[in-house]
């Protein structure tokens, strides 16, 4: 019986499958005990691979914390993370595009791997939960058969670059973004320049400055898409804001510069994470986000510090080469565009046009939103889905940051058909972008740090709503709710006009699930502005308090005031009166229901919650990067064992030169890939100085590799492959203790 | 074509729709997890009642999960083996079997006379497309051999169907043992006197 690696031969990119390859070998030295744990956590997190809520191997049951004896327990895949236990697998899907091909693999993926159900996450992600380990190395193949990655998903590593989901087809949009968030992709992914960041890095495009669908202002990198007339000529460029994020601070992006032109774009990107790398903090992971360097010198500092590294920065052909292929960025319609041809319409049609489809800029043409409701489907609908793509739309699928699914170049004359269709496999629930269509976190169902359950909140406030879609007046309909599990806002809880953040209080002997309440937030102009919080409330409150707080805006506000302008007018002080009655808690005797969750029949506690990962881990740059030449190794040696010598030789070359560029790249960032330049740089800098110097070997190691290096060898047999992995071992041994040495430190 | 797949899941169907909801089913499967009313390392529950035709609520285990599955329309309850899988296709289907049954009747003893399973019709998929394509080729390789074991598990001869053509979906296998079987009363005798199980 063939592997997935072995039946998947030839259609992996070969860089993809050796990064693939690297990782699997990094597993199997970590269960060996041969690599660290906070290195391996780390490098598992920049391939996507997250723990999930009870990896720490205790769960409480509801009477009491209560151990889950998984079988390899004495095995961790990280601080405090049990090897066995489930976790989640997140995969980019940059500007959430993808084809129906991608969507049947991971709907296969979901079935095979996890349980059944894909989800889409804020930042147009795919995410399978409850997947073990020892899965992910196929799963990452499987993928990358079909042109999708999971490097630097998760991590101290640029996520995934979102944009627009109508990019392309809008009305308003200054030119299309996809192709610039694409090319951004393709350029940061594995850069050398973003591989030594203290936190993660969030990069978003926008088409226009009204909408909300880039959400530049709360990102550490927002890209806003503007023309200017120059000598003549209107030429595309970016306003670029930096220093954005929401979390636990959040705080609204500056402008770095007016006009970025597109051949400045990945430059000063590059620039950029420079500068992040350089000094960004690295030790304390609550103030290691581009926000809080930019806070920390003020955006004219930063910008002169970028504007100094823009000027030494090496050349690379990549800069520019990308401007010539945008051209190729093209969208390939399955059908002409038809216009409604007045046959009759099926029932719901009118109030799902209403709220789920978009008119293309393209005459005849239309997007349309598939409400995935907490943004779940299951991996039956992900190939049904396909289907209809592949019939309606054909490539044109992507994911929206409000975890929804968006088919665009639809014939308006297929409309009709298009939502029968839906319908039948129960994506074709109206609604969507209303009161109904609520974002959430995964919150306590799978994340560690989740206070309050925001999937159960969430579920529960949907079908309340729901029940009354058609009652509610457009002014509430039109409200956005979002919801986070804890006060990281995933849920992206300061951008909604009622967002909801999970807390805990206490009343008697018992805690109590609690919602902070946010008002206001502002999630059109690119997350224009945050909301403020106005008090906490029980879980079990919150739909009455939103039933009030909406009864409320309705009776009292003047006509065409919006939320945010209402609630700026109430005032906090008489918001706050107006929670006070919802925010007296009973004792857990007289009711003991409010001391469950959403969801959750467990009496509530918080003793489940863990350590995230979200931060990654503080790893050294050097410690990530031997990582990666002691698993080349050791897939010499597995070479070896197979009798494949010639594949054992260059597993071990590869090895020789990765430490040794490892312990180049402490000094000079800019080495590159370049085997030549890397052994020179190597020679120069630490042979010649005698800084690699064993103290009894002397230089005898790292000759190892100078002699690799010069010739290949005549004749390559087991004994030749014996002696060259074993070399190998030696020279990663003899970097460590050097860099040891000269820097003092492994990990930060 | 007896290779163990690398995941295996048995699925029995409600005989009628019953009263209790999905959300019923939660407190359930929270208090089976303190009572340890099945086997396996129980862990935590999931509730995907709001996806449509989903896994419904799962009991998520090390080993498994069990579901109260609302796929394809049909509610049943689903025993999905995902690990430490037995190393012969026969010992995992009596094993799926076995571990199916006790979760649906511990289930039917916690509302009864409401629920009321099938356990005369049994859906077996195959999580495991590079060993079990859902291809004729695969049924035509596989039914003899299933067709044995399961009618062994019965102690009655078992039909044995596809259940899907797409050939997307997983292999996943229809069986029909004789109505007598559709309580639960006699393939529970026949598993728990089976020396498979022991």
């Amino acid at each position: 019986m063939t592997t997935w690696k072995e039946k998947l031969q030839g259609d992996i990119p070969e860089a993809m499958g050796s990064l693939i390859d690297i990782y699997e070998a990094q597993m199997e030295l970590r269960k060996q005990g041969k690599l660290d744990e906070k290195v391996f956590a780390e490098a598992r997190l920049r391939k996507g691979v997250y723990g999930q809520r009870y990896d720490n191997g205790q769960r409480h049951d509801g009477l009491k914390t209560r151990a889950l004896p998984y079988p390899s327990n004495d095995i961790v895949k990280g601080p405090d993370t049990l090897w066995d236990a489930p976790g989640m697998q997140r995969i980019k899907i940059p500007y959430g595009g993808m084809t129906a091909e991608q969507l049947e693999a991971l709907s296969e993926l979901a079935d095979e791997y996890a349980d059944g159900i894909l989800h889409i996450t804020t930042r147009q992600d795919i995410q399978l939960h409850y997947v073990h380990i020892d899965d992910t190395p196929d799963l990452m193949r499987r993928l990358a058969a079909v042109g999708i990655t999971t490097q630097e998903a998760c991590g101290n590593s640029v996520r995934n670059i979102t944009a627009c989901t109508l990019a392309g087809v809008c009305h308003d949009e200054v030119f299309d973004v996809s192709p610039y968030a694409d090319a951004m992709t393709q350029f940061l992914l594995g850069h050398d320049d973003v591989q030594d960041f203290g936190r993660k890095f969030k990069v978003a495009f926008s088409g226009c400055a009204g909408h909300a669908c880039g959400l530049v202002k709360m990102h550490d990198l927002g890209l806003l898409a503007v023309t200017r007339e120059l000598d003549g000529e209107t030429v595309r460029g970016f306003t670029v804001f930096v220093g954005g994020g929401l979390g636990t601070v959040p705080h609204q992006a500056k402008v770095l510069a007016e006009f970025c032109t597109e051949a400045q774009l990945l430059p000063l990107t590059q620039a950029i994470a420079r500068v992040f790398a350089r000094l960004g903090e690295k030790k304390n992971r609550n103030r290691a986000r581009l926000k809080f360097l930019v806070a920390k010198l003020g955006i004219d500092e930063f910008r002169r510090l970028v504007e100094e590294e823009l000027a030494t920065l090496p050349p690379d052909a990549r800069h520019q080469a990308y401007i010539g292929e945008l051209g190729e960025f093209d969208y390939q319609p399955a059908k002409a565009g038809l216009a409604l041809n007045g046959a009759p319409l099926p029932a719901g049609f009118a109030d799902w046009y209403r709220s789920n489809v978009y008119r293309q800029v393209q005459p005849g043409y239309s997007a349309i939103t598939l409400h995935a409701p907490l943004g779940d489907f299951t991996s039956q609908q992900g190939f049904e889905l396909a289907d209809i793509a592949r019939n309606y739309v054909g490539d044109n699928i992507r994911l929206s940051v409000e975890q929804n699914i968006v088919l665009r170049w639809v014939a308006d004359a297929d409309l009709p058909a298009i939502y029968q269709e839906l319908c039948a496999i129960g994506l074709g629930d109206a609604g969507a972008d209303t009161i109904v269509d609520i974002t959430t976190c995964p919150g306590t169902d799978t994340c560690k740090l989740g206070i309050a359950s925001s999937r159960g909140l969430t579920a529960e406030l949907r079908a309340r709503l729901l029940e009354k879609i058609h009652q509610l007046p457009e002014a509430v309909r039109e409200l956005k709710i979002k919801v986070s599990g804890c006060f990281n806002s995933c849920g992206q809880h300061h951008v909604a006009d009622i967002g909801f953040f999970g807390n805990s209080r206490r009343s008697g002997n018992h805690k109590m699930p609690h919602f902070q309440v946010v008002l206001g937030g502002q999630w059109r102009e690119n997350a224009g502005s945050y909301g403020l919080a106005v008090g906490a409330v029980p879980a079990k409150s919150v739909p009455a308090v939103l039933e009030a707080l909406t009864e409320r805006y309705v009776a009292e506000r003047a006509p065409d005031e919006n939320f945010q302008a209402w609630v700026k007018a109430l005032g906090r002080k008489e918001i706050k009166a107006m929670l006070q009655p919802f925010m007296r808690l009973p004792r857990f005797e007289q009711q003991p229901d409010m001391f469950s969750d959403w969801g959750d029949s467990r009496v509530y506690t918080i003793d489940d919650i863990g350590v995230g990962e979200c931060a990654g881990e503080v790893v050294s740059l050097f410690s990530m990067e031997i990582s990666k030449a002691e698993s080349t190794h050791f897939e010499a040696l597995l070479a070896l064992d197979e009798g494949n010598y010639a594949l054992a030789d260059a597993n071990a070359y590869k090895a020789m030169v990765l430490a040794a560029r490892a312990l180049v790249r402490t000094k000079y960032l800019d080495v590159g890939d370049d085997r030549d330049t890397i052994v020179s740089e190597f020679r120069s800098r630490f042979y010649d100085t005698e800084l690699i110097y064993d103290r009894f070997a002397k230089g005898k190691f790292a000759r190892y590799l100078f002699k690799r290096h010069a010739e290949a060898p005549p004749r390559i047999n087991e004994d030749y492959a014996h002696q060259i992995i074993d070399e190998t071992q030696l020279f990663i041994e003899n970097v460590h203790s050097a860099e040891q040495r000269i820097n003092g430190v492994i990990i930060g | 074509m007896t290779a163990v797949p690398k995941r295996l899941s048995l699925k029995f169907n409600l005989r009628r729709e019953p009263k209790l909801q999905p959300a019923d089913i939660l407190p359930i499967f929270q208090r089976w997890i303190q009572e340890h009313t099945v086997e396996d390392m129980l862990i935590d529950v999931i509730d995907y009642k709001h996806v449509p035709q989903g896994p419904g609520i799962i009991l998520v285990a090390d080993e498994s999960d069990t579901a109260y599955d609302l796929g394809d329309g049909e509610i049943g309850l689903q025993y999905i083996r995902k690990r430490a899988l037995p190393d012969t296709l026969e010992a995992a289907l009596w094993l799926v079997f076995h571990r199916a049954l006790a979760a649906a009747q511990a289930l039917e003893a916690e509302a009864p006379g409401d629920l009321a399973f099938d356990f005369s019709r049994a859906k077996i998929s195959f999580l495991d497309r590079r060993h079990y394509p859902n291809q004729p080729a695969t049924f035509a390789a596989a039914q003899a051999e299933l067709a044995r074991i399961l009618s062994d598990i019965y102690a009655a001869p078992v039909a044995v169907r596809r259940a899907y053509e797409d050939p997307r979906r997983l292999f996943a296998l229809r069986a029909q043992a004789p109505a007598e079987f559709a309580d639960g009363r006699a393939l529970h005798q026949r598993l728990l006197t089976s020396r498979q199980i022991a």
